[in-house]
């Protein structure tokens, strides 16, 4: 059964998986987002996941629940955590999601020599809910300090800081959190020398120039190049996932422009999807296009800060300036339709804060006319630069493979010429009314992650145009009785409806009982945010998949061989920010 | 050159070095102190350094000194030629060629065996992938 | 001039230098901010040019430190280094028929020897501090200024074989009938580069690069140390501009309706402006790729500059 090809099936990566995966043996479960999701034992989970690697080649994302204080979970096995695999396949596109149930102790087989990104997933995993994997080449914290006590997503665990002891650094605390940072070659298999070469091992980070933000690589150095690099997360993590089950369905939505905070409300858009999806709430064409039109402002407004830092990073000085002034631009015209301006957290269960304001057309018109003059100016200035080709052409390549191999999307993928974009290939979000083109390159360096990027913004500003063209008219909210908060018309009409609005905003919306996840193609790749709802004011677990962590664990691949300079336009190239990474 | 004249410029070194001083001494003077935990550690983007920083160095930097050594000392000789220049007419020109012919082979020959690549790393692990496309 | 003259003219020369080089540090602020749209420093003063005293004294209320990590010695010594061989660079300079400190047939040698000295001051700094980004910055400026050096050395013979000396002066006046940029081209192309490689200012400040190293050779330093290396380095940017002028432009010659000293110092202006131009538009090459471009590009231009020049020279003069 398990050997069963795609052939058989409705031509679907689901339709194979279907066909594989009978209720008979695999217990299935109905999530509201329609991704097939299948539990599977521990015992056969490797067995299971090789066989189907070759269908759905990309592990887009590992994470743990949770269960034992879950309600509503009818129909699944029993179990105190479980372990979420969540596969895609590109072409056709086709997701599947399989689950294992744990019972504590909780202990997994890994699966890293499947997926060579499992490794950093399974970390995590470990940190926060202390699931072990058995054969973990190096299970260790990866988001929390190694001298943090307790798993912090385990339902024990105090989620606020009233519920803990105050903080206090003193010096003994600081001296002991110093040498915990400190970097040990030997826990990582790495040696201080060898017969005819002694190693330098240089931390670049957390405290560094170009690692755009709190992020650290220790290296390991032979004069300037680099044998291996160790990157070191966690410094920006602050507990997003977290406070998801403390704040209600509605109040989350601000902590979410803060996780890709270059991407504004394009955050809003991950997390509501999935919201709406487990409500059943259909959003207005006005909303949706107003969402379209912001989201991809703000795609626009993250690759300008991406294009000027990369040719910052590779030492031209000047050209970020002029990114920057006309992000500026770009802010001015988020403000007026928002009031915010890089987190607006503007979007709403079933809709948007407000209707877009009187002369919103004008603003945004001047805008995209002006900017095509702007992009060729600057292709000439840094893209065309003979010294920035010889510093980044070549440099820092991935392959298709690998970057399937590594759960790498977004951008940085179709630069190694996988030509796969969500927004065409399983629109969402009223997407499937835009005409755009996907712009794909092939040599997978760090010249291409940039070309990638800056045809983006140019198909960004032609989808604008359209939202500015076909702007439809009619509500900006949903009139579903669980839209937050309801239209404002509605709530005078009696107690009922006064009572109804009143409970909306005071505690929040009650969303059924599910789980979903639908993904987005946010700025830097693909973000989603898988929720589990039991039925209550706030999500039981909230889980966010961003593409920034899946890219930083692939450094030390891209960077092996090449020298310190090379590492730099690597990092300024594939596009991260620390927020997305750590949440 | 009569002593008178350099008398001015002995000044000036002396002025130089005055100035030098008094800026080192004044910022000792006015300089606050400071000493916080961290002040005496080594900057190593803010965490404890692990490892000598005296390391052995890789052996491209010695041969780039011993090339500054060959080609200087070629400098050295072509700067008597040249202030001499048309005194020694084409019989130095002629000699000189044949000193400079004799570096170039050098320099070819350093060029050919590697010397002068020390820089072109590759990736590990891309054997196999694509060549580069050209960029337009 | 007379002794007493020449002196004061010493003085002057001392105040003029360092008041320049913290005056550009302002004026070079400025000059990006409008390429780069934004303003720069202009609070301070009409302008902002009071800025200049405002860092001067934040640089020497700082705290006076030596790591105690450090080869101490050495590590005071180096930022010295740099501002006194500089400033004794300037010695040489002739600004106009009779303004000079020295004027001595081996003026052009002397330059070199100064530029020479103020790579130890780099490397020093570097290897002094016991920092390993200092460390490879050091390392980097080692290699990158010692290759220079050959290159800049060398490109500088075509100018002596046609002057047929090392006196400054005698330079400038053998330009009279045409400017030497005019026929040493390649020398000038290739001084240019070994310049600013020499200077390590961007796009080449590869010892310094502070997106790589953070502050490569000069991590560990502050304060009044640290104001001496950028001090010295913007003597540099003065001292090769003055230098270019001198070996390539002609020197104080100009048309007889201004002053010698003000087309020294015209001439002069427009090369700083130059540089740092090239600094708000050109991206940082690669370590190797600087060391390549040098030994593979340079080295060849200067013998071949050697030879078509000796070669065109004596065939001309029969």
């Amino acid at each position: 059964m398990l050997g069963a090809g795609m052939t058989d099936s409705a031509g679907t990566a689901e339709g194979a998986a279907d066909a594989r995966f009978g209720a008979d043996r695999f217990v299935p479960q109905d999530c509201p987002d329609g991704t097939p999701t299948y539990w599977v034992e521990a015992g056969e989970l490797r067995k299971v996941l090789r066989e189907l690697k070759p269908d759905f080649p990309m592990l887009y994302d590992l994470f743990g629940i949770d269960e034992r204080l879950r309600e509503k979970r009818d129909g699944q096995p029993p179990a105190d955590f479980s372990v979420v695999y969540h596969l895609l396949s590109l072409t056709p596109f086709g997701q599947l999601r399989i689950k294992v149930p744990v019972i504590e102790p909780a202990e997994v087989p890994s699966v890293v020599d499947i997926w060579p990104n499992a490794n950093w997933y399974e970390r995590e995993a470990w940190d926060m809910f202390g699931i072990r994997f058995s054969g973990h080449p190096n299970l260790r914290r990866i988001l929390l300090p190694p001298t943090w006590e307790g798993h912090a997503l385990r339902k024990e665990h105090p989620a606020r800081a009233t519920e803990m002891e105050p903080f206090s650094l003193d010096a003994d605390r600081q001296d002991m959190e110093q040498d915990a940072l400190l970097f040990r070659p030997e826990e990582w298999g790495m040696e201080r020398a060898t017969e005819d070469t002694e190693f330098m091992f240089l931390n670049l980070g957390p405290n560094h120039p170009s690692v755009h933000g709190v992020f650290r690589i220790a290296l390991q150095l032979d004069g300037e190049v680099v044998i291996d690099a160790v990157p070191d997360i966690g410094y920006h993590h602050r507990g997003a996932e977290k406070m998801g089950e403390r704040q209600t369905w509605h109040s989350y939505i601000p902590y979410t422009d803060r996780i890709d905070y270059l991407g504004g409300v394009m955050n809003n858009l991950a997390y509501l999807q999935t919201v709406e999806t487990l409500a059943g709430i259909s959003v207005p064409p006005r909303a949706q296009v107003i969402r379209i039109m912001l989201a991809e402002l703000f795609r626009v407004s993250s690759h300008l800060v991406f294009y000027g830092t990369f040719a910052q990073d590779v030492g031209q000085m000047s050209p970020v300036f002029y990114m920057f002034a006309d992000r500026e631009r770009l802010f001015g015209i988020v403000e007026a339709i928002t009031g915010g301006r890089m987190h607006p957290a503007w979007f709403r269960v079933g809709g948007v804060a407000q209707d877009l304001p009187e002369g919103w057309d004008t603003m945004v018109r001047e805008f995209i006319d002006a900017m095509p003059a702007r992009l060729d100016h600057y292709e000439k200035m840094a893209m065309q630069n003979s010294i920035l080709q010889q510093r980044t052409v070549g440099i820092g390549r991935c392959t298709q493979a690998e970057a399937i191999d590594w759960g790498i999307t977004g951008p940085n993928l179709r630069a190694t010429g996988v030509d796969f974009d969500l927004r065409r290939d399983r629109p969402y979000g009223g997407y499937e009314q835009f005409e755009f083109e996907v712009p794909v390159f092939h040599n997978g360096d760090c010249y291409d992650r940039a070309r990638v990027r800056i045809e983006e913004i140019r198909q960004s500003l032609g989808i604008i145009r359209q939202c500015l063209d076909n702007m439809p008219e009619g509500p900006f909210k949903s009139e579903h009785k669980l839209t937050t908060p309801p239209p404002r018309e509605r709530m005078l009409e009696d107690i009922e409806t006064l009572i109804h609005h009143f409970l909306n905003v005071s505690w929040g919306p009650v969303i059924p009982a599910g789980e979903a996840c639908v993904p987005i193609e946010a700025t830097k790749g693909i973000n989603g945010y898988h929720l589990v709802s039991d039925g209550g004011t706030t999500s039981y677990r909230t889980r966010i998949r961003t593409p920034s962590f899946a890219l930083l664990q692939q450094i030390p691949l891209l960077s092996r061989g090449l020298m310190i300079p090379d590492l730099i336009a690597i990092i300024a190239s594939i596009d991260f920010v620390m927020a997305d990474v750590d949440r | 050159m009569r002593s008178t004249e350099l008398l001015p410029f002995v000044v000036y070194f002396a002025a130089v070095i005055l100035l030098v001083a008094t800026m080192l001494g004044l910022s000792w003077l006015l300089g606050q102190r400071r000493a916080n935990k961290a002040t005496n550690m080594p900057f190593e983007s803010g965490v404890i350094s692990v490892g000598s920083s005296q390391i052995q160095l890789s052996v491209e930097f010695y041969l780039i000194a011993i090339f500054f050594v060959i080609f200087d000392l070629e400098t050295v000789f072509i700067f008597a030629w040249a202030i001499a220049f048309f005194e020694l007419g084409w019989a130095g020109y002629a000699a000189i060629m044949v000193f400079i012919v004799v570096l170039g082979v050098a320099l070819i020959y350093e060029w050919r065996s590697g010397a002068l690549d020390w820089g072109q790393k590759t990736r590990r692990g891309l054997e196999g992938a694509p060549p580069i496309e050209e960029t337009p | 001039m007379s002794e007493m003259s020449t002196l004061l003219y010493g003085l002057v020369l001392l105040a003029g230098a360092v008041g320049l080089a913290a005056g550009l540090t302002w004026f070079e602020r400025r000059l990006l901010g409008i390429w780069q749209d934004r303003y720069g420093p202009n609070r301070l003063g009409p302008l902002g040019a009071l800025q200049v005293l405002a860092d001067m004294l934040k640089l020497l209320t700082k705290d006076d430190w030596v790591p105690p990590f450090a080869d101490r010695v050495v590590f005071v010594f180096a930022p010295t280094a740099i501002v006194i061989a500089m400033l004794l660079g300037f010695a040489v300079v002739p600004m106009s028929p009779d303004m000079h400190l020295l004027d001595v047939n081996i003026g052009l040698l002397f330059f070199l020897g100064m530029t020479s000295l103020a790579v130890y001051s780099v490397l020093l700094g570097g290897l002094a501090s016991n920092n390993k980004y200092a460390l490879l910055g050091g390392l980097r400026s080692a290699a990158q200024m010692i290759s220079y050096e050959v290159f800049m050395g060398l490109s500088l013979m075509g100018v002596v074989m046609l002057s047929g000396s090392f006196s400054l002066q005698a330079i400038v006046r053998a330009q009279e009938d045409m400017w030497f940029c005019v026929h040493q081209f390649l020398g000038l192309y290739v001084f240019l580069i070994a310049g600013i490689a020499e200077s390590h200012r961007l796009p080449f400040d590869l010892p310094e690069a502070e997106h790589e190293l953070t502050a490569g050779f000069h991590t560990e330093y502050g304060g009044m140390k640290f104001a001496m290396f950028m001090l010295g380095e913007y003597l540099g940017l003065i001292l090769i501009s003055c230098m270019m002028t001198t070996l390539f432009f002609g020197g104080w010659l100009g048309p007889g309706f201004l002053p010698p000293l003000v087309w020294f110092v015209l001439k002069t202006g427009l090369i700083i402006l130059f540089f740092i131009l090239l600094r708000a538009a050109i991206p940082r090459p690669r370590y190797d790729q600087l060391m390549s471009l040098g030994w593979k590009v340079m080295l060849p231009l200067t013998l071949v500059n050697l030879a078509a020049t000796g070669a065109i020279a004596l065939w001309m003069e029969g």
